[in-house]
């Protein structure tokens, strides 16, 4: 007798008891997209049961909102990707985030003039605060991050440069490579830089921090100063702390380039 | 009646009017000082220094042209000499140390001159005249207080307008004999009032 098993027939047979197997796995891996597909189903409606209870709080309390886009975060849900859909419609936090956007604009718009498209996220934070008035929800960092992160997917020339453990939001489409962003940090501690502290600091030559700073200069970022007493310094109105709290004068306003 | 018991100061008023105008104005300097409010861009350093790009520098320009023509309204400057304006606190600030240069005081009232605020009263450009108001606009405040009051068809001399006791609220008290002279004209080529010339000096009758 033939011990085989190796003919047609058990070729056969091994191919079906395979396929009865991947079968058999499919199954249960459906079973399992199903089952997962569910609890994710109850998981999003718990969620959006949990929105729809607490959308006053999500839309007044910036750390509530916080801890609320952590949580869409977890399950891939970002409230904000699209101004439609049932997240911005429900909540309207998708329209929340598209004022936002248009106020921090505009607190920009209005101040190009002066620091050339430059603005800490303080100044901004406390000019958007402002511009809300009494009555209106609270605003948090957090929030003008994911605004402006918005803005910056829109493609409307805004980005943010970490300086000194807070941001430089920048709102002008102006040329910004690594070198100047290096610059701005080391101009962060005194609101002004000279060749010298560039090339002491980051060990550059001094044709490399000349042409950083002629670049920051010509784009309309920094001032320079001849008096200083010692060598030239070059001053962002940016950074000029005296400079953001004040208001836009109706004389500064006339003389605002159109 | 006051224009009558005037008639006798009329040939001092001259002097008279300038030393008492010299002495408001110092008055004026002392307790109008504090109260001036400094634009953001007098305690940046780079302020003082003109600047290399040709866009910042434009901003710059305005913003000194601002200035000195808010600086000169609140103190009711209305003549400046160029040597000495440069030791004043407009282009002298001592509290970042900066000071602007005369080359930069010369740009900067160029600006002021193709602006129409500002005329050299020598071929060396060592004194100016500051107009933070241009004579038009003079002469319409002037006419409207005229009008206000129901005087037109009135006789004034150029002394009562500027210093005389009913004038003593009006923004245009205390106005300088030249730019009062303008103003003047300029209503008189508006067609509102007439300048005359009487014994002892001029006046004007409004319409």
């Amino acid at each position: 007798m033939h011990r085989r098993g190796v003919g047609a027939g058990a070729i056969a047979k091994k191919k079906l008891a395979e396929a009865k197997y991947k079968e058999r796995g499919t199954v249960l891996a459906e079973d399992q997209i199903v089952q997962m597909s569910k609890q994710l189903e109850t998981f999003k409606s718990n969620l959006e049961e949990f929105a729809s209870k607490h959308k006053q709080e999500i839309r007044k309390n910036p750390q509530f909102r916080v801890q609320f886009q952590e949580m869409c975060a977890t399950i891939g849900v970002d409230p904000l990707a699209s101004g439609k859909g049932f997240w911005s419609e429900m909540l309207g936090v998708g329209d929340f985030y598209y004022e936002l956007g248009v106020q921090i604009i505009e607190v920009c718009l209005a101040l190009k003039h002066r620091n050339g498209g430059l603005i800490t996220l303080d100044e901004l934070h406390q000019r958007v605060l402002k511009g809300r008035g009494k009555y209106a929800q609270d605003v948090s960092q957090d929030d003008l991050v994911r605004a402006i992160k918005k803005l910056k997917v829109m493609g409307s020339g805004f980005g943010m440069i970490p300086v000194g453990g807070s941001y430089l939001v920048q709102s002008v489409p102006a040329e910004l490579n690594m070198d100047h962003t290096v610059v701005l940090q080391l101009a962060e501690k005194k609101g002004y830089v000279t060749v010298s502290e560039i090339k002491g600091s980051l060990k550059w030559e001094k044709e490399r921090a000349c042409h950083v700073l002629d670049h920051l200069l010509k784009e309309g970022l920094a001032w320079l100063d001849s008096q200083a007493g010692g060598e030239a310094q070059y001053w962002l109105p940016a950074l000029f702390s005296e400079l953001t709290s004040r208001d836009v004068t109706p004389e500064e306003a006339n003389q605002m380039t159109p | 009646m006051v224009w009558f018991s005037l008639r006798c100061v009329l040939s001092r008023n001259h002097l008279c009017g300038r030393t008492l105008f010299r002495t408001l104005s110092a008055v004026n300097t002392a307790s109008t000082a504090m109260s001036f409010e400094w634009p953001w861009q007098y305690n940046f350093p780079p302020f003082f220094t003109l600047q290399p790009n040709v866009d910042t520098r434009q901003k710059q320009l305005a913003a000194w042209c601002s200035l000195v023509l808010s600086y000169c309204r609140h103190h009711k400057l209305y003549t400046v000499d160029v040597m000495e304006v440069q030791e004043s606190p407009v282009f002298n600030n001592k509290k970042i140390e900066r000071k602007l240069s005369v080359e930069a005081i010369q740009v900067v009232f160029e600006e002021l001159r193709k602006k129409g605020n500002l005329e050299w009263l020598d071929k060396n450009k060592s004194r100016c005249l500051v107009m933070w108001r241009r004579p038009e606009e003079w002469g319409k405040l002037i006419y409207q207080w005229v009008s206000k009051n129901g005087m037109n068809n009135s006789v004034f001399t150029l002394y009562e307008l500027s210093n005389g006791d009913d004038t003593g609220g009006e923004e245009f008290h205390g106005l300088e004999d030249w730019m009062l002279q303008r103003s003047l004209q300029a209503l008189q080529t508006e067609g509102k009032a007439e300048i005359i010339t009487m014994d002892d000096g001029k006046g004007v009758k409004f319409f």
